[in-house]
């Protein structure tokens, strides 16, 4: 059929529907497609091979050093801290699901005001991640006699009589670094809410009908109505929580800039790049975090062809 | 129908156009038209200009860290002249992160016709950016620092704007009140004396500016070669080998000093992590703060903050070398030079000379100025009793060794990103970890130092 037509010259071709069809769509894809290969491809493949090499930010006389800089990232104590505080923020984001998943099942239930309730948890998360740091380091402050006044955590816990604390103290690392996984919990936790509203509000009402007629307390209820049909949402949301927990960047690098012990794997790659002037060993850091995502995201992928009874919900991951 | 394709291709329009200039607009170019027109102070004469030729309109991109001069428009003020005798036309493109942007610009052949020259681009690579300006020989009586960007062959690619000399601001007022007469002279009389300020007035003895750690606490490392009394302290790092934090050279005692005051929670300020450059200028005017390690440079924009100039002062290196005297590092600033991708190298080249020589910017902003016969700018009256010297010129075949054993060693004595030993010096002096933490973080960059030193110079 189309042998036929293309014998009428290629002119005609164009014209017909079908080549109408691909010529569009080569039109439409053409851009998109430059933007992402020139913008995306070729500077990712640049950034592996700059990972094999010794180099600095202005490229010259560049030397290849194989796996160098892959076994200073593993063997270093100074790299290696980033990973041990990914931990503080990876057990920061468990609290996170759990509390967003207390605070949705409130939501879910009947109370007043529910709408504003919503609003107002969600409201962080639609913020500037600047902006929350900001707020964030006037209200850690410890304030400084003669000079600035005390933050408002300090104001606060001085109206019971508690003298001001120092958040950032360089003696108690982890003291810092989990108030930085306070401010991160605060601004995600909204969408984490949202998230699990929606799995919640779709689940079938028949089924708390059923129950309440079978005398099931509230506890019951979720026990084994709401957390069996929402379980994937929330494999879902801890997977992510890894990716999470790897790649947090502005909240600390605002309020501490990496210091007291507060390094995140990201503002060690930028410090590596930019201050320290390697940029071979930083591509190798982004490589690494490219590959640590991608194995998460592998993982996940897997983890949902298994389960993958309810595919409306699996679509709504997807967009996440 | 019609209608709305002339509705689709006008939206089509608006979006590319939006899209360009979204482009065109990027960098942080100096808009004079935005800042009001500013002279040059009566106080600072400009050098006449000589034979000038006729450059045609030419324009001229010069890429500076001085975002500060840029915007309140005393850059263009002051190159009003120089414009006029040329009959070109000097564009300021000021970078407030000046390094790190400059140097990710210097990845393409575009990177201004004049920039001040990054200090990570490694001296054997300046023929590879920058266009020679002449030979040590031909410009060494001329101006001071001349070697500063100096190539084993000689050639000198860039010229340095201004220098600095290295000492440490303090409030005069403060310090009197404090029934302090004259500067320390040694470390102990340093701290004894910020133990006195802490006990007698109401200011922050030491104010650390923690948050900019960054580059605040690399205001220390310009202390060293001054510490040691040896103006050829670098060289000898190098060929006589001694430990990097020997306790009779330079690092040792700049950073007991600094590790002593950090361990001492009464003379600096409690909340470190929330300092305020800005706010810390206005601060110390009003004489809440007595004293900070910055560079000379600081001093004009001190001044410009406090309601009493006269109360800023600038003492020499409270630490005194093992010939019983003190000893102050002159040293320059950013140096000047032309892109090898300029269209107007010539024009270029006038403008550094020009810039650098007879512009008066440098006197204006208290630096001393790089002419040879220029004289000291006043703030730097404290010093009479100190001897000023110039760091020695590096000899052929040590050149840019310093520079590849510090980087090869990670030490990074000019750094301060989070794993730097002065971070983690501060850091543990802030814990109260005392004197066994210090030895051990220097050992251990004594021990990287030493290796990559090994290393390089075989």
């Amino acid at each position: 059929m189309k042998r036929k037509k293309n014998s009428q010259g290629l002119l005609y071709w164009m014209k017909t529907y079908d080549g109408q069809k691909f010529y569009t769509s080569i039109i439409f894809l053409i851009i998109p497609v430059a933007l992402l290969v020139m913008f995306t491809f070729i500077p990712a493949v640049n950034m592996v091979t700059y990972s094999f090499q010794d180099r600095d930010q202005f490229g010259i006389n560049p030397e290849f050093v194989g796996f160098k800089n892959y076994v200073t990232i593993f063997t270093d104590p100074d790299y290696l801290i980033t990973f041990k505080n990914s931990l503080y923020y990876l057990v920061g984001s468990f609290v996170q699901q759990a509390l967003a998943l207390l605070l949705a099942s409130i939501l879910c239930a009947k109370i007043r005001a529910k709408g504003l309730f919503k609003g107002v948890l969600f409201f962080p998360y639609l913020m500037n991640g600047v902006a929350v740091s900001i707020i964030f380091q006037r209200f850690f402050m410890k304030g400084q006699r003669g000079l600035s006044p005390e933050g408002t955590l300090n104001s606060v816990l001085g109206l019971f009589g508690i003298d001001p604390v120092m958040w950032f103290d360089p003696t108690r690392p982890a003291l810092a670094n989990c108030c930085l996984v306070f401010v991160s919990l605060w601004r995600y936790i909204g969408f984490d809410i949202i998230m699990y509203i929606g799995a919640i509000q779709s689940i079938n009402p028949d089924l708390y009908e059923a129950s309440d007629l079978d005398g099931a307390n509230p506890w019951q209820r979720f026990r084994y109505i709401v957390f069996p049909s929402i379980k994937p949402i929330i494999s879902l949301q801890l997977i992510l929580a890894v990716k999470g927990a790897i790649s947090v960047f502005e909240i600390p690098y605002i309020i501490t800039a990496g210091n007291y012990g507060t390094s995140t794997f990201v503002i060690k790659t930028i410090e590596t790049a930019f201050k320290k002037k390697s940029v071979g060993l930083a591509s190798a850091m982004a490589v690494v975090l490219l590959i640590i995502i991608i194995i998460v995201t592998l993982i996940q992928k897997y983890f949902f062809r298994e389960s993958d009874d309810e595919p409306r919900k699996s679509r709504r991951k997807g967009a996440n | 129908m019609k209608a709305r394709r002339i509705c689709a291709g006008a939206i089509a329009l608006a979006l590319s156009i939006g899209t360009l200039s979204a482009f065109s607009s990027c960098g942080n170019t100096g808009d004079s038209s935005k800042s009001e027109a500013k002279k040059v102070p009566d106080t600072i004469s400009q050098g006449e200009i000589k034979d000038a030729f006729d450059a045609e309109g030419a324009k001229l991109e010069v890429l500076t860290n001085r975002t500060d001069r840029v915007n309140d428009g005393t850059l263009d003020a002051f190159t009003d002249a120089f414009e006029e005798a040329y009959n070109c036309e000097v564009q300021y493109v000021g970078y407030t992160d000046y390094a790190g942007d400059v140097a990710t610009r210097m990845g393409t052949d575009d990177y201004g016709d004049v920039l001040m020259i990054p200090d990570d681009v490694k001296i054997e690579d300046l023929s590879s950016f920058f266009e020679p300006i002449g030979t040590y020989d031909e410009l060494k009586d001329t101006y001071r620092w001349a070697d500063k960007k100096m190539d084993s062959s000689k050639n000198v690619y860039g010229l340095a704007y201004g220098g600095t000399a290295t000492g440490v601001l303090y409030n005069r007022a403060v310090w009197s009140e404090a029934g302090i007469e004259t500067t320390p002279k040694t470390a102990d009389e340093f701290i004894a004396d910020l133990k006195q300020i802490a006990e007698k007035t109401e200011a922050i003895p030491y104010y650390t500016n923690y948050k900019d750690a960054n580059w605040t606490i690399t205001q220390w490392q310009s202390l060293v070669i001054s510490a040691s009394g040896n103006s050829g302290y670098e060289n000898k790092l190098l060929t006589d080998k001694p430990e990097l934090f020997a306790e009779d050279g330079g690092y040792y005692p700049v950073y007991k000093l600094m590790y002593d005051i950090f361990s001492d929670p009464a003379l600096i300020e409690e909340d470190h992590i929330n300092t305020e450059w800005e706010s810390s200028k206005v601060w110390f005017g009003e004489g809440k703060i007595a004293t900070m390690v910055m560079g000379s440079w600081a001093i004009g924009q001190f001044q410009e903050k406090a309601e009493n100039p006269d109360d800023i002062g600038y003492m020499p290196v409270p630490i005194t070398a093992a010939d019983g005297k003190q000893y102050a590092e002159t040293s320059a600033d950013y140096c000047l030079g032309i892109s090898k991708h300029s269209e107007n190298k010539d024009l270029a080249k006038k403008y550094v000379e020009w810039f650098v020589k007879d512009s008066g910017f440098a006197s204006n902003e208290g630096m001393i100025p790089t002419a040879a016969d220029s004289e000291l700018p006043d703030n730097l009256s404290e010093f009479k009793d100190a001897v000023l010297f110039e760091k020695d010129v590096t000899p052929d075949e040590l050149l840019g060794k310093f520079d590849e054993i510090d980087k090869e060693s990670g030490v990074g004595v000019w750094s301060g990103d989070t794993d730097n030993f002065k971070i983690k010096l501060a850091e543990a002096a802030f814990a109260g970890k005392g004197e066994d933490e210090f030895n051990k973080i220097i050992s251990d960059v004594n021990k990287k130092w030493a290796d990559a030193e090994a290393k390089v110079l075989g």
